[in-house]
């Protein structure tokens, strides 16, 4: 009965949705946001010292070299390298990293093909087996999970191409499956941050801790670095409090306003990602606190949280590095020559405290 | 055959249930209410208080225009969309004044509410898929227009965070003149009558001559309306528009306020007092469990055993 009068309407859809279509293009031409006169972006120029550095490997650490792994010489200027991103660039690390790698790649005259996998796994796959069919000699590969590459690794193989992982590792035999993996020490940056904690607080008191996101392995190792650390070296230093603020600035907006309510004695909270850090910020501001009342330890080092400890809000920020690039096409660069590189690279991470953030703001991404 | 069980249920039991029902959502506040006040330290305090109200504020906005929507029988999942366009466009047009702003939102809003409207009344999709469509799409859009996170320093839009009146967040505030606006529209006035009839049955209410179109395509536009109010108080609080997570799962809190504060999925009925007691019921179980640090999976688990219970005592009605 009401279907035959619907028949009516369903030339209307296309112009609707064309209608639609149109209203999305031309709304972004007359928008205007609160930064458009003064600029608070940053000049490339800024953060060109903040180079990623690589911890000095342990002697005896394994390398790899192009005749181990079984593939042939190739100068990286003529390669074609290609770049998946495991998450949409919508927050500064993911950002900053894809930027990292596009620049080098400009930079040393490589060409670059890049593809985005937004948080899905599937679509990461089929996009690094379109890169291989588009005939990348070179792949850079930011993983989503560290499980299920097997087919991608056999296709690899079967071209010989040569693949660096970077920020998450693959579960797979390195210098067979693929030739280094480049990242963090996510425990060690968790260490780091108990020692900021420990100076900060003075090693006595009760501190929180937001976590991020459940089953995430930066959460696990994050907090298992801070806790090892606290143990050991200031038993008097209590964590009496643990939520997950699930990596956003809401929840740990929200997380810490019940903190503060029912814990109003806490003495510091670490914050494992900036985002968290910053909601906490904004719960100590509504309830009224002041700047140092409670002290906050992030990590990530992100420009709006190295600009809260130049305001005193955060007691200090262990970075994560996510300008990769330099490091990823150095050692392609060196593999791809024949030298030996090793199979895992630890980043030396930087930190932010109040004797260093003002000078250092332009690092920060 | 399930009937005939019915009828021999002993009058008890079908008491208790009615009871619950009508009023286990209240007695699970009170009942939450009590536990705190004995077990967790620093809860009576209007500051506390003031913290839960503030933070349920958005939950309950949203789930107002979820119920509306609930009792014509359908169900709006681009609500959490919806907030994260909300952000994405107040951030973009802050630099005219926050009123001009405003009055953006809400027509991106109505855009949304009408697209819903017009795919349930007009084209005949169910609910669930058209709004399906505009939850993906509607936060696929806020990212187009806003990539990610952009903190907004306008004083206008803080103060609306945070400012209040006589120690009153307006957040509050709002929330609670939606709430009685919302329970007057559906009570007293004509077009809620016509709401209800819909949801209690659209071929009844359309061959009696109802406007059953006009009503749909309003209700989704209110509904739309209301999370965009949510969104921008929300954003307002943050003092940043981050339409990456702003309103995550928000379609499924408000679609548990609703449902536990006793209005039916099956339409025809609203219980606007009840929508907000769920909502509140929601905010206090998640505060009593933070406050007392327990896991945070937990929550998850607290929170399925309220639906599960609210379910069991809807049971009967939906067999009406």
């Amino acid at each position: 009965m009401q279907r035959t009068t619907h028949r009516s309407h369903l030339l209307a859809r296309p112009v609707v949705v064309a209608l639609a279509a149109a209203v999305a293009l031309t709304v972004t031409s007359c928008a205007k946001s609160e930064d458009d006169a003064s600029d608070s972006k940053k000049s490339p120029a800024a953060a060109a010292d903040a180079e990623q550095k690589v911890v000095t490997p342990k002697p005896g650490s394994e390398t790899c070299t192009i005749d181990a792994y079984g593939g042939e010489k190739i100068d990286l200027k003529d390669a074609t390298v290609g770049f998946s991103q495991s998450e949409k660039e919508a927050n500064p690390f993911r950002i900053a990293e894809t930027q990292s790698i596009k620049d080098e790649a400009a930079k040393r005259g490589v060409k670059l093909l890049t593809a985005n996998a937004q948080s899905q796994f599937s679509k990461q796959i089929s996009d690094v087996q379109t890169l291989l069919t588009k005939g990348v000699d070179l792949l850079v590969i930011a993983p989503l999970n560290s499980d299920g590459w097997d087919p991608v690794l056999q296709a690899a193989a079967a071209k010989k191409v040569p693949i660096v992982t970077i920020d998450r590792k693959i579960n797979a035999t390195p210098c067979k499956d693929y030739v280094s993996f480049i990242a963090s020490d996510f425990v060690e940056q968790g260490r780091r941050a108990a020692d900021q904690m420990i100076e900060a607080t003075g090693g006595k008191g009760e501190v929180a801790i937001l976590l991020g996101s459940a089953g995430n392995n930066v959460t696990t190792e994050r907090t298992k670095g801070f806790k090892e650390r606290v143990a050991e070296k200031a038993p008097d230093l209590k964590v009496v409090f643990e939520q997950t603020g699930d990596f956003t600035r809401e929840k740990g907006q929200q997380v810490t306003e019940q903190l503060i309510q029912s814990n109003p004695g806490i003495k510091g909270i670490y914050a494992e990602n900036d985002e968290m850090g910053l909601g906490a910020v904004a719960a100590l501001k509504g309830a009224g606190k002041k700047a140092g009342d409670v002290e906050i330890i992030t990590v990530d080092g992100t420009r709006n949280a190295v600009q809260g400890v130049v305001d005193g809000w955060i007691s200090g920020v262990i970075e994560s590095n996510p300008r990769f690039g330099p490091l990823a096409f150095q050692t392609l660069d060196d593999f791809t020559q024949g030298e030996e590189v090793p199979q895992d690279i630890v980043i030396q991470d930087s930190a932010y405290d109040a004797d260093n953030a003002e000078q250092d703001l332009g690092k920060a991404y | 055959m399930a009937e005939a069980t019915l009828k021999t249920v002993p009058l008890d039991k079908a008491r208790v249930l009615q009871w619950l029902q009508t009023y286990g959502v209240y007695a699970g506040v009170a009942l939450l209410l009590v536990v705190n006040i004995v077990i967790t330290p620093h809860f009576l305090s209007a500051e506390n208080f003031r913290t839960q109200a503030v933070q349920v504020a958005p939950v309950i906005i949203v789930a107002l225009g979820m119920a509306l929507v609930i009792g014509t029988e359908g169900v709006d999942l681009s609500v959490g969309a919806v907030m994260a366009l909300a952000a994405s466009v107040t951030a973009l047009y802050l630099g005219y004044g926050l009123v001009p702003a405003l009055l953006v939102v809400a027509v991106f809003a109505a855009g949304v509410g009408l697209a819903n409207g017009a795919l349930v009344a007009f084209v005949g999709v169910q609910p669930i898929v058209a709004t399906l469509a505009l939850m993906v799409g509607g936060r696929g859009l806020a990212l187009v227009l806003l990539p990610q996170l952009e903190d907004l320093r306008n004083p206008s839009l803080a103060s609306l965070g945070s400012g209040d009146v006589l120690g009153i967040p307006y957040l509050i505030l709002i929330a609670a003149v939606l709430a009685l606006l919302v329970a007057f529209v559906v009570r007293r006035t004509t077009f809620g009558r016509q709401l209800l009839a819909i949801g209690d049955s659209r071929p009844a209410a359309q061959l009696a001559g109802l406007p059953v179109r006009r009503v749909l395509i309003v209700v989704y536009v209110v509904c739309a309306l209301l999370a965009a109010v949510a969104g921008v108080l929300a954003t307002a609080r943050l003092q940043a528009s981050d339409p990456t997570s702003l309103g995550n799962l928000m379609e499924l809190s408000a679609i548990t306020a609703v449902v536990v504060g006793g209005t039916p999925l099956t339409g025809g009925r609203v219980n606007i007092a009840g929508t907000v007691a769920g909502a509140v019921l929601i905010q206090l179980l998640t505060a009593t469990l933070i406050k007392h640090d327990l896991p945070p999976s937990w929550t998850q688990i607290a929170q399925a055993i309220v639906i599960v219970a609210a379910v069991y005592a809807a049971r009967g009605r939906g067999k009406r």
